[in-house]
């Protein structure tokens, strides 16, 4: 027998080398079921009542234990989620829903029409955004064990759309739950949802525990945004509250946490070069919004002085103080994304112009003789305080006499519901995926826009079913905010998070809230 | 003690009640119409007149029951208990160490007073009572949980409920960073109070009968200077049970501190009624123990 030569035999072990560690790679890269991932979050939660509450953090917690009729895909369309199939009837009044059999809640009831009833009626009667929906309800009913029918007033297009958005949306409860609630929140005690996670503890100031919901029954194929398979790997979740920046950014670090969300931009460029985290992008953007008083001032119906403002105001330059990094904002007036089909650039040559000039002779012409304009803020974002210094130093620049009133945000929500105490004040608002969900498409939101060219545009927007009729609509609602500036936006801005190199899974940029389905560790 | 607690809650009560802000808002977020928050209110019962509600409450207080939290829909006493054991625990630790190593060091600072030594730990008792507790904090996390990785960087998970005692490693940072800056002003208290006492005639007295400096310094100097000490502990304890809000933000802890403010940007009115009365009620204890141990310390001092 002959042996190979010393050189032959160290390459065939190199080879060996290879292979084993190509394939000890390729074992670690398998997904693998357990562990405890922990999530550090912002703040606490207030609670995880999706019908009631419209907090982010809240749904991103909310999102594992239930689910709703539809969901959005990775291009923010809506498709099935606890429905199998829809048919819509009589051009668009009458909606017939199947249910997916076979599903079951956590407390092993399986799902039907009437929990579907239930929960949509609570969701419509004291839910945050179900009065949108529930107003054009003309009967809710269950027709069968897995079939409900919605029948409208009169065609209804965001009803999927509305029906799709668990934030502040209708997830499905066990009829006995939502029975017995009212507006109050359901208590922890009842949080039953169909999700791929339960819910376990919550200990206030520690943690929301979740654990993985082994009768779980999703929806098959692959992941496509919040659509697809829902795999929960994860053992358990914990949300734990970590209000400091620094902390969640060192927990990270130190191994103490795997995921930590909302990190500032001023660490952006350093935390993308450092090898013990990783960073990912949200792709649901955030805007910021100064909203003006269209009930009471100054600036009530004076649509030349709020372009005059509008003018004056150079959103690049409050964006780049408030956020940082260009790769994290964007100043594009276009209330709705670039990637969104419902982008426009109706009206957007008043947008970002930070011309002095043409904001003082807008000004004069519409009588502005230096009275003072009270712009409220509120000190607990970063980003609206920062945003505000810079936009009322514009205004300043420009003669408009701005009072800026600084408070903590429970004291601005109290003050903004009051006509008489403001003229603008700033919030932002979350990515939404029908302009209808916009809080300035409701009359009743503080900034009260109600206009009759409003209620004209409105109407056909959401009675027409045709897509690409509502997208022109939709550019010429956006023509008219520019022009009579109900309220006026700074940009889109990009959140970012960080996560431990252990986790895997995760895409190129998140959604709008973070979802844990799909995630393993290596 | 009860018309000083009555009085407190009527204060609270009051203050609370007439700074803007509704916890209904809060809690519904940006995109509830007023109409929501007016459902959430009557339903939470916060729209009844702020007297129906303090005598409401008061009655329920007087039956142990503190409420509900708006916020955590939990019995408050069940929240604070959460969240007084992280706060408890940091108070023994910190005064633990505030006292072996504050103590300590001031008397020596004063037995070797104007000394090279006395210089040093007088210059680093400034430093570290002018250090702010967050930098401090931070740069402590960053040394031993990051680049370390000796101790946890935050958190604290209870250790009643698991019983394991080796969570207490996760307060060790936290009360190192309260302790820095506690210490220094309890090493500064204890050298003046041992060198006023250190200058009286009695110190002289004893010296000329001839007994030993270690035995002067104990027994006549040290003990006449401990009523003041004793007086600055009990204060540090209570501040350091209800008032640690940087540290605890800084290391995640779940304690009292963060609560108070935390509960009151979400106007948690319950909460914040719940808490004041607890720490009024624990100031008023301690102040007693306070007063008690004068008598012990200086038999001068008699109670009747």
């Amino acid at each position: 027998m002959k042996f190979p030569r010393l050189s032959e035999r160290v390459l065939a072990f190199g080879v060996c080398l290879f292979l084993l560690a190509a394939t000890s790679c390729a074992a670690a890269q398998e997904p693998a079921k357990g562990g405890v991932f922990r999530y550090a979050a912002i703040d606490e939660a207030p609670t995880l009542d999706q019908h009631v509450v419209t907090s982010d953090l809240a749904t991103t917690i909310a999102q594992h234990i239930f689910e709703g009729l539809y969901t959005f895909d990775a291009n923010y369309t809506p498709v099935p989620m606890l429905a199998e199939s829809t048919d819509v009837q009589e051009d668009g009044k009458l909606v017939v829903i199947k249910l997916r059999e076979g599903v079951k809640f956590h407390n092993g009831k399986e799902l039907d029409a009437e929990d579907v009833v239930a929960s949509l009626n609570r969701w419509g009667k004291f839910g945050t955004r179900g009065p949108v929906l529930f107003e054009h309800i003309a009967k809710l009913e269950a027709d069968s064990k897995y079939v409900v029918k919605i029948y409208f007033k009169e065609p209804f297009a965001p009803w999927q759309n509305l029906l799709a958005f668990i934030n502040g949306g209708p997830v499905i409860y066990p009829k006995e739950v939502v029975e017995k609630a009212e507006a109050k929140p359901i208590p922890e005690t009842e949080y039953i949802g169909t999700g791929p996670y339960k819910f376990v503890e919550r200990n206030p100031g520690r943690y929301i525990l979740l654990a993985r919901f082994d009768d779980y029954k999703g929806l098959v194929g692959p992941a496509d945004g919040y659509a697809g398979e829902r795999i929960a790997y994860f053992d358990e979740i914990r949300f734990i509250p970590v209000p400091d920046v620094g902390t969640r950014v060192n927990g990270v670090k130190a191994g103490d946490y795997d995921y930590a969300e909302q990190i500032p931009g001023d660490l952006f460029e350093s935390l993308k070069s450092d090898s013990s985290v990783k960073t990912i992008v949200n792709q649901g953007c955030i805007q910021g919004f100064i909203f003006f008083n269209s009930k009471d001032g100054i600036l009530k119906d004076n649509y030349k002085l709020r372009q005059a403002i509008l003018v004056a105001t150079k959103m690049d330059m409050v964006l780049r103080a408030a956020i940082g990094p260009e790769e994290l904002w964007d100043a594009n007036g276009s209330f709705m994304p670039e990637v969104t089909p419902w982008y426009s650039k109706a009206g957007l040559e008043k947008y970002n112009r930070g011309d002095v000039e043409l904001a003082k002779k807008l000004a004069k012409e519409a009588g502005y003789n230096g009275e003072k304009i009270t712009f409220m803020v509120s000190s607990s974002y970063k980003m609206h305080y920062d945003s505000c210094m810079v936009i009322a130093k514009q205004l300043s620049e420009a003669g408009f006499n701005v009072d800026l009133q600084i408070y903590d945000w429970a004291t601005l929500v109290s003050k903004r519901s009051d006509p008489e105490q403001w003229d603008m004040f700033f919030t932002h608002h979350g990515f939404v995926p029908d302009p209808i969900l916009f809080t300035f498409m409701s009359d009743t939101y503080p900034g009260w826009w109600a206009t009759e060219k409003k209620a004209s545009l409105k109407k056909p927007f959401i009675e027409t079913m045709d897509q690409s009729k509502r997208i022109e609509i939709w550019g010429k609602i956006q023509e008219l905010i520019y022009e009579e500036v109900p309220v006026a936006k700074t940009g889109d801005i990009y959140m970012y998070d960080i996560y431990s190199p252990k986790v895997q899974g995760l895409s190129e940029m998140s959604l709008i809230w973070p979802k844990l389905w799909g995630l393993w560790f290596k | 003690m009860i018309p000083s607690l009555f009085l407190a809650s009527i204060i609270v009560f009051s203050f609370i009640h007439f700074i803007p802000g509704d916890p209904a808002a809060v809690m519904l977020g940006d995109m509830a119409t007023p109409e929501q928050v007016q459902q959430l209110r009557e339903a939470l019962g916060l729209d009844r007149p702020v007297y129906v509600q303090y005598v409401r409450w008061l009655s329920g207080v007087l039956r142990g029951d503190l409420g509900n939290s708006i916020f955590f829909h939990q019995p408050v006493t069940r929240v604070i208990a959460s969240r007084a054991e992280t706060s408890v625990f940091i108070a023994l630790i910190s005064m633990a160490l505030i006292a072996l190593i504050g103590i300590p060091i001031g008397v020596l600072s004063a037995v070797k007073y104007n000394s090279w030594l006395d210089q040093i730990l007088s210059g680093l008792s400034m430093f570290f009572a002018s250090v702010p507790t967050f930098w401090l904090g931070l740069n402590l996390m960053f040394i031993f949980a990051v680049m370390l990785r000796w101790f946890p960087s935050s958190g604290f998970p209870s250790v009643i409920e698991s019983g394991d005692w080796g969570n207490l490693r996760y307060l060790i940072l936290p009360c190192l960073t309260l302790a820095a800056p506690n210490s220094a002003l309890i090493i500064r208290l204890t050298r003046s109070s041992m060198l006023d006492v250190i200058r009286e005639d009695h110190v002289r007295t004893a010296r000329a009968k001839g007994l030993p400096e270690w035995k002067i310094i104990l027994k006549h100097v040290f003990r006449n200077a401990l009523i003041s000490i004793v007086s600055a502990l009990g204060f540090t304890f209570v501040a350091l049970v209800s008032g640690t809000v940087v540290t605890e933000t800084v290391f995640s802890l779940p304690g009292i501190g963060r609560l108070v403010v935390e509960s009151i940007l979400r106007r948690d009115y319950p909460v914040i009624q719940g808490i004041i009365l607890v720490i009024v009620l624990l100031y008023m204890f301690i102040n007693l123990l306070v007063d008690l141990s004068y008598a012990f310390l200086d038999p001068r001092i008699k109670y009747s």
